[in-house]
């Protein structure tokens, strides 16, 4: 009995040499900065000097802070944007480039597509979004081709009505590729006469799309979503080059806010304030999301 | 034990041979972000060569860094022991008025005398040198030496002007009534930004128009709260003019370039900006740009430029001192001027380039009836990016020229509370 208490504890005690190098690497990089930026929080501070504690004054401030509220109502917007329409489109582009493009023209225009597709995603968000303001911007080519068309273009970044889902399309562009490379890699792995057999009973490309496509991609869908709506709760580098966070503060999103909180305005106290609040969100919608998945997988 | 002495003895000779190797060659350390093609790169450029060939003996570690990593790192830097021996700073209380009031920053009163530099500057050009102990600038011991001038005017195009019979407007009226003959010809008259800096600026020369030197001071100096009446007026002119046509609604998707394009590109005859676009627009080859400071405005947005300022733990502050005598010298000052800069104390005689030349007259015209009326985003960190959003709104008609007044009022009595 004694022997084998002894060998499990040796056991755990390999176990944590083996998990001392990730530990530290999280502990440092994230655990520390983040349990500073939960002090800091509780503080009035402006970059440098001595912070004075001021309690709970910060996150009094944020919940009476209209842009704040308005910074996480759009972030439901990049959730639709970077999470729910990239994977529907993606899941629909895969299915047919798998099943139809592959099948029809040959593997190598699949292959080109997909390549295109995923072109937004290897290209830096900064140069990116430089150029998507000269085509978004009045004189740009955007409005240029709807007056040709014989349609009113738009100031589509600056109208407040409109600039959020002129962000909104860009997230879509730069997004479709991350989603669509993961789902055709999982499309891979399906066994393709299980495609063949379907056919054969008079399944119709719908049918297939419905019936094979989206089982058999099941847990690429719930990785994607869960990685596609941590990536929208934390959305900065578009929102900063495309608008900063305008017109009128109607693209404003919570790492924007706070940003500006610890940079422009110096109140380092309540951007950390801002921020934490954030990460609890994003923390507390993750494991909502994993709860789910997992009961998912249990029930299957 | 044995070991462990050798190794301490060892350690100290090392330390020992590297300081003393550092007190025979010394090292300057020199910071700033004006581009190697702009007129102050291009001086500056000119006064490290000279120091370089005044000290053989120095090695001279220069870095070009970028506005965005001083404004938004240089607290940080300050603070480390990475600091350099001299570095151009952002001027303005939420910048170098927040460095200065924590003591990171060297008093440099007394070399102010000792160099000279009292010769060419006088106590106007260092308002925004001297920071108290709240870090509001005006007053306190000197931290900064301005270099160059800035000012924000209207730059035209005096072939389009002179095709359609116009003359330069000297009144708000005039330029109204030629903004008006251009609508009739279906131009828009004002390249605009508002999706970026520029818009703020014309707003500020409006606002300026109704404003007395003692509102700027207020205003400036975070002394009382903000009196909103002139914005006001600015929000009700801003869409009054868009409303006539003088400039467009789609000012409000435009960046800075896509405005200087617009003008460059002979689409609009006027473009009201600063002098940091002067050597470009000098260059402009389909037609012949000049400018007029605004019509009508006794004060304009404009100021002496960034500083240069020495940190506290700065190992080399004469070499530092010297250096800054050099860019203040005629010759560096010429040389500036002559780029399509704004030198603060050329010779005017000595300019001969045109755009430089015209510059340089109109800032000492307004250093002279004291209209230098700063830019409207400085009072309070973090209030650009409100003057910008809220100027936004007010061309895009988003915001009535009163919630527009209201929102810079609250902004500003929050960001001074604090």
């Amino acid at each position: 009995m004694a022997a084998i208490s002894q060998s499990r504890r040796t056991g755990s005690a390999v176990y944590w040499l083996y998990l001392m190098p990730g530990l530290i690497g999280f502990v440092l990089v994230v655990g520390l900065p983040f349990a500073m930026n939960v002090a800091i929080s509780f503080t009035k501070w402006r970059g440098i000097g001595m912070p004075s504690f001021v309690g709970l004054a910060n996150y009094d401030r944020l919940l009476g802070d209209a842009a704040f509220w308005s910074s996480m109502q759009h972030t439901l917007f990049f959730v639709v944007a970077m999470a729910v329409i990239p994977t529907i489109l993606s899941l629909i582009l895969a299915a047919t480039l798998f099943d139809y493009v592959a099948t029809q023209f040959g593997q190598g225009w699949s292959s080109f597509f997909r390549a295109g597709y995923y072109l937004p995603q290897i290209l830096p968000v900064s140069a990116a979004g430089v150029l998507w303001s000269w085509i978004l911007n009045p004189h740009g080519v955007l409005n240029l081709v709807l007056r040709g068309l014989g349609l009113e273009g738009s100031n589509w970044l600056g109208d407040p009505s409109y600039a959020i889902y002129a962000v909104m399309g860009v997230m879509v562009w730069i997004q479709i590729g991350y989603s669509l490379v993961v789902f055709m890699s999982g499309l891979g792995r399906v066994d393709p006469s299980l495609y063949e057999a379907a056919r054969l009973d008079g399944a119709g490309a719908p049918q297939r799309f419905w019936y094979i496509t989206i089982p058999m991609l099941r847990p690429e869908i719930a990785v994607i979503a869960l990685t596609t709506t941590i990536a929208a709760l934390k959305v900065f580098a578009p929102v900063f080059v495309l608008t900063n966070g305008g017109p009128d503060n109607s693209t404003i999103v919570p790492s924007y806010f706070s940003y500006t909180h610890f940079f422009a305005t110096v109140r380092v106290g309540y951007g950390a304030a801002i921020s934490t609040a954030q990460t609890a969100i994003t923390i507390l919608l993750g494991l909502m999301f994993l709860r789910l998945q997992t009961r998912k997988g249990d029930a299957r | 034990m044995k070991t462990f002495t050798r190794l301490a003895l060892m350690l100290a000779a090392t330390t020992a041979l590297t300081t003393g190797a550092m007190a025979e060659g010394r090292t300057f350390k020199v910071w700033w972000y004006e581009p190697a093609d702009s007129a102050l790169g291009i001086a500056w450029d000119a006064a490290l060569a000279k120091f370089k060939e005044a000290h053989p003996d120095v090695e001279v570690q220069f870095e070009l860094k970028t506005f965005d990593q001083i404004n938004q790192a240089g607290s940080l830097i300050l603070n480390s022991s990475d600091a350099p021996d001299l570095m151009e700073y952002n001027k303005g209380n939420g910048t170098a008025g927040l460095v200065a009031s924590q003591g990171l920053l060297a008093p440099l009163d007394e070399a102010y005398a000792q160099y000279g530099w009292d010769a060419t500057l006088n106590e106007a050009a260092l308002q925004l040198g001297r920071y108290d102990e709240n870090g509001v600038f005006g007053s306190g011991p000197l931290y900064g030496i301005p270099n160059y001038g800035e000012f924000v005017s209207v730059f035209y195009n005096t072939d389009m002007l002179a095709a359609a019979g116009l003359s330069v407007p000297t009144t708000l009226a005039e330029f109204e009534a030629v903004m008006d003959a251009f609508v009739a010809q279906g131009v828009v008259p004002i390249a605009e930004a508002a999706n970026d800096y520029p818009a703020q600026h014309l707003m500020y020369l409006l606002a300026l128009s109704q404003a007395t030197p003692e509102w700027v001071a207020d205003f400036q100096g975070l002394k009382a709260e903000l009196d909103p009446a002139p914005f006001l007026y600015a929000g009700q002119k801003l869409q009054e003019w868009v409303e006539k046509g003088y400039l467009s609604k789609d000012a409000t998707g435009m960046k800075a370039d896509d405005m200087a394009a617009q003008f460059t590109s002979g689409a609009s005859p006027f473009v009201v900006t600063g002098t940091w676009y002067g050597a470009n627009f000098g260059g402009i080859e389909g037609f012949t740009a000049s400018q007029f400071l605004f019509p009508g405005n006794h004060l304009s947005a404009g100021s002496t430029g960034n500083i240069w300022v020495v940190p506290n733990g700065a190992d080399n502050k004469d070499l530092a001192y010297e250096f800054i005598s050099l860019t203040l010298s005629q010759d560096v000052q010429n040389l500036m001027g002559n780029s399509g800069g704004v030198p603060i104390a050329a010779d005017p005689a000595q300019i001969t380039d045109r755009i430089g030349s015209l510059e340089t007259e109109l800032f000492n015209q307004l250093v002279a009836q004291g209209g230098l009326g700063f830019y409207p985003d400085w009072p309070v960190p973090g209030f650009y990016n409100e003057v910008l959003q809220a100027t936004q709104a007010v061309i895009g008609g988003t915001a009535t020229p009163e919630e527009f007044a209201q929102r810079l009022k609250d902004a500003y009595d929050d960001g001074m509370s604090m």
